[in-house]
């Protein structure tokens, strides 16, 4: 085959092969979302503390101006994704839970245009590391950790690899697959950014098999590359993982507690390398994103560049859905979160939008499991290699601080326990209650 | 008054069903119906007389020695109970066997001992020895009148020539009910069905 | 509003139904066999200790009032599997007797479903067993013609109690017992893997009982760790001493146990290396009960031993985390 002579790798420990449903926006490329009326833009949406409002109800604002200011070190930057009038500056109830958040009303005009580009080669690492810091980049495959902090390492820690992630194995969402077919030039001038920032020589890029075509593209567009490498992966959920990467690219182990840095590595995902680029090659903050919005019930599936603070409300508007909406779950449907209320807005790491219908959302009833079987699916199936099921029947009987016995800190809560369970458990709710209670 | 230190041993209070007290014997006599009165009517008598005495004599007792005091009461009538069975009922005595002995570390006697007659007057600790002793006896002979019959298919009240032996007809016994697997399924059943009755 | 649920918002097809009714049909070629070799009241004893298995959990479920889990199929399988442990030619009442022991006592008093400490259907042989020791020993020939057909001195109605099943034979007599039963030693292990030897009417046809082992090891409903280590370790105590490994593995109810009963996802520890453990244990404990102990077979008491370890073996044999320094 034509992707012979590259090693195909893999983690080894558990893991779960969910349906795709990749097909229903694969193919549709990249389009420009309309502009919303209005937008609600959380102040936190990294790991961290919340950025600190800069304006107030009543204040006008353009596009792209700081409305959040990064607050400490682990914090990030926020700004207007649209031109006009702060309507208010509230608690809003974001993915079920209540954040600090800018809701802006459209006025005004678009200065958009007007952006000059830069050439990065001659810029210092400080100051692409200031204008990454500057822009409010996040990691935007879901768990937004701030980028400019993840990308400055401690100094005793020697980091000799990066890994980009452009796994993708969520199902449904196809997001970074359309950017890397759409963008590939950009991604890799990206990748040297990034290279050139942490001065390491080698740089893996994770793709796995059930995305050939930009396999292959990256390896041609590559050929002149030496020290950057198309690693091709075999299609298993979580490969998305840093640890999983880690483990599958250069098969080192992430100790326990610890972060991708302590094996002299750093992950980056294919979003968030674009938007690296963005940032410094524009000094363009990051106040839009690739967004699959896919599903059975949604008329026009596909990839939308969406800004930042758009609500839900308003992309059903634009998707078109038929039938009554049983779940509406942003990100993947193997870790998203699911929300309430259609006033939940798209976020820097919302990689995609999914409209379940009511007969696929009653599927999956939690409020009926079933007692354990000690089947031992769910340990075959963990890749931390935890033990799910006892974990589960503590987290029954409400035993949270027994849980930390069995590696509870050590869960990545990537879902293939619950996938698996035959008694259909809600394991990973159960351990998210107990790193929350038991702490 | 007197009354409630007599019932509350039948069932409110019940050294087996209830205080969980005394199984050992429980679980090893309880095979035919006359060695649950057999070994009950021994109870009785050791307990409520050591109830007595040892309330009679508790303001005497050194509290460093008390187990040691209470154990030599209580072993001087076990040993008239020995004797008298064995003059009268051998046959009695040579079934319940070790059993009789070891009513002196029975933890009922104990229990009560420790437990009530060194706290309470005469007579209320010879109401409470009656009452303990009759609820032992009562659940005692339960127990080995459903082992019986499950196990041997009859209901042996049968001693020195007195009494029936009442024999259940068309059953197949289940031997495994007269060993001792049989003594705790049947013991954890009227456990389990004493606790759903107190729930109510 | 939306329905709000937790993550993963998808589901594999895996559901505790749809692994018990596959374990069902898995059983069928064993119960296939023993229509074949023991006549229509293998059937009917069959019928009975499901039924009683069925109605059993249906009314303890209403008396303890927990969610009534008929559809299932544990009951079914319980029912199945105690009557596969029992021979011919019992009475009726011991199939009900065993099914409701197993159901009420050993299954639903413990907790129902994914609670119950040891294997219901082994609980209630053992239990059946020890109440009805003559009845439970009394073993048939099968009724198609083979060299027990010449047995006719072990029919059950004569007062034979342990002399008739190829493993007794071994333990009274030793080989040379079973060479004059069998004819020859090849005759003898075709005999005993197709089925054509007494014994209890599940349990006889190692070819029937692997067909089923087959196909729960390829739906992955059972895993190989505890079968392997349970057989490979009564080869090697058998080789060790001096016995004939393939009569012992074909023998009894070894094959049944092995697959059907020690796989038993409740009552088995759960990381691989404490199933091997167990099926160590299995074998260890089967062995030495058919080599030294009063009882010619020894399969469901090695297995009822081991449940009772499991929770401790699962305690001590954890599977390593990643990424945490042991």
């Amino acid at each position: 085959m034509w992707y012979s002579g590259l090693k195909i790798k893999t983690f080894r420990t558990g893991g779960v092969h969910p349906h795709e449903y990749k097909g229903l926006t694969e193919e549709c490329s990249i389009i420009n979302f309309p502009v919303p009326q209005k937008v609600i833009i959380p102040l936190s949406q990294h790991i961290g503390k919340t950025a600190k409002a800069l304006v107030k109800k009543g204040d006008m604002v353009s596009e792209y101006q700081l409305i959040g200011q990064k607050d400490g070190k682990i914090s990030a930057n926020v700004h207007s994704s649209i031109p006009g009038k702060v309507v208010d500056v509230v608690m809003a109830c974001i993915l079920n839970y209540q954040v600090l958040s800018v809701v802006i009303q459209l006025e005004g005009e678009f200065k958009t245009g007007n952006l000059k580009k830069d050439e990065w080669e001659p810029l210092k690492k400080e100051e692409i590391l200031k204008r990454i810091e500057s822009a409010g980049i996040v990691g935007m495959g879901g768990a937004g950790f701030p980028t400019d902090f993840k990308l400055s390492p401690p100094p005793d820690k020697k980091i000799d690899t990066l890994l980009v992630n452009g796994v993708e194995c969520e199902p449904y969402l196809t997001s970074d697959y359309r950017l890397m077919m759409e963008k590939t030039d950009e991604i890799v001038e990206g990748i040297k950014i990034v290279k050139k920032v942490l001065g390491v020589r080698t740089v893996f890029l994770g793709i796995e098999l059930n995305k050939k075509k930009a396999i292959k593209k990256f390896k041609d567009r590559l050929t002149s590359e030496s020290n950057i490498h198309v690693v091709p992966l075999k299609v298993k959920y979580p490969q998305g993982g840093e640890k999983q990467l880690i483990k599958a690219i250069l098969k080192r182990q992430v100790p326990s507690g610890g972060l991708p840095f302590d094996v002299g590595v750093i992950v980056s995902n294919i979003a968030t390398v674009y938007a690296v680029r963005e940032a410094v090659l524009f000094q363009k903050p990051l106040t839009e994103r690739v967004v699959t919005v896919a599903g059975t019930i949604v008329e026009k599936c596909g990839n939308y560049k969406i800004r930042v603070g758009t609500t839900v409300s308003e992309v059903i508007k634009e998707v078109g859905i038929h039938g009554p909406i049983g779940k509406v779950i942003m990100g993947g449907p193997m870790m998203g979160i699911n929300v309430s209320t259609v006033e939940a807005p798209v976020m820097k790491g919302t990689s995609g939008i999914l409209f379940f219908s009511e007969k696929e959302a009653r599927s999956i009833d939690y409020s009926f499991y079933k007692p354990c079987i000690h089947c031992s699916k769910c340990l075959e199936a963990c890749p931390v290699n935890l033990n799910p099921s006892m974990l589960s029947i503590l987290g029954e009987m409400e035993k949270w601080e027994d849980m930390k016995g069995y590696h509870l800190q050590d869960c990545i809560e990537c879902g293939c326990c619950s996938f698996v369970c035959p008694s259909r458990r809600p394991i990973v709710g159960w351990v998210k209650a107990g790193k929350a209670l038991s702490a | 008054m007197k009354i409630q230190e007599l019932s509350k041993g039948l069932f409110k209070e019940n050294p087996i069903l209830v205080l969980m007290l005394g199984l050992c014997p429980t679980l090893a006599v309880s095979t035919k119906a006359i060695y649950g009165i057999g070994m009950g009517a021994a109870v009785i008598f050791v307990l409520t007389c050591s109830n007595v005495i040892i309330s009679l004599i508790k303001d005497f007792i050194p509290d460093k020695i008390r187990i040691p005091s209470y154990i030599v009461v209580i072993a001087t009538f076990v040993t008239i109970v020995d004797y008298v069975m064995k003059a009268y009922t051998p046959e009695l005595h040579k079934s319940l066997g070790i059993f009789i002995p070891l009513i002196v570390v029975n933890c009922i006697i104990l229990g009560r001992a420790e437990a009530f007659a060194a706290k309470k007057n005469v007579l209320d600790s010879f109401f409470d020895g009656i009452g303990m002793g009759l609820g032992f006896t009562l659940a005692l002979t339960l127990i080995a009148v459903i082992r019986e019959i499950l196990g041997a298919g009859t209901i042996t009240l049968k001693l020195l020539g007195y009494g029936w032996i009442v024999e259940i007809p068309h059953l197949n016994p289940m031997i495994v009910m007269i060993l001792p697997p049989g003594a705790f399924i049947t013991i954890g059943l009227i456990l389990g069905f004493s606790n759903i009755l107190k729930k109510r | 509003m939306y329905r709000l649920s937790v993550s993963p918002h998808i589901h594999s097809k895996a559901s505790v139904s749809r692994i018990m009714w596959t374990f069902i049909v898995a059983l069928m070629p064993a119960m296939a066999a023993s229509i074949w070799f023991f006549g229509p009241r293998a059937l009917y004893l069959e019928i009975i200790s499901v039924a009683t298995a069925v109605i059993t959990e249906l009314l303890t479920g209403l008396l303890l009032k927990k969610r009534i889990t008929l559809s299932d199929g544990s009951a079914v399988i319980t029912g199945l599997l105690v009557a596969f442990n029992m021979p011919v030619s019992v009475p009726y009442y011991v199939p009900i007797v065993g099914s409701f022991f197993g159901i009420a006592i050993v299954k639903q008093l413990f907790g129902g479903l994914g609670y119950n400490i040891f294997n219901p259907a082994l609980a209630a042989r053992v239990f059946v067993m020890f109440a009805w020791l003559p009845e439970m020993t009394t073993w048939n020939a099968p009724l198609t013609t083979s060299g027990f057909s010449k047995l006719a001195g072990f029919n059950f109605s004569i007062d034979t109690i342990t002399t008739a099943t190829p493993l007794a034979i071994a333990k009274m007599k030793g080989m040379a017992g079973l060479l004059t039963e069998f004819g020859s030693k090849m005759g003898m292990y075709k005999d005993l893997f197709l089925g054509k030897c007494p014994g209890c009417i599940g349990e006889t046809s190692a070819l029937a009982l692997l067909l089923g082992a087959g196909l729960l090891l390829l739906t992955k409903i059972i895993r190989w760790p505890i079968p392997l280590s349970y057989l490979a370790t009564v080869v090697l105590i058998c080789l060790l001493s001096g016995n004939d490994p393939i009569f012992h593995l074909l023998s009894g109810g070894l094959i049944l146990g092995a697959f059907f009963m020690a796989t038993d996802y409740v009552t088995s520890p759960m990381t691989p290396k404490g199933m091997i453990l167990f099926g160590v244990g299995c074998g260890l404990v089967t062995m030495v009960l058919r080599l030294k102990g009063g009882l010619p077979e020894g399969v469901s008491f090695s297995i009822l031993f081991m449940n009772a370890l499991a929770p401790l073996i699962d305690r001590y044999f954890k599977n390593p985390v990643l990424g945490v320094k042991t």
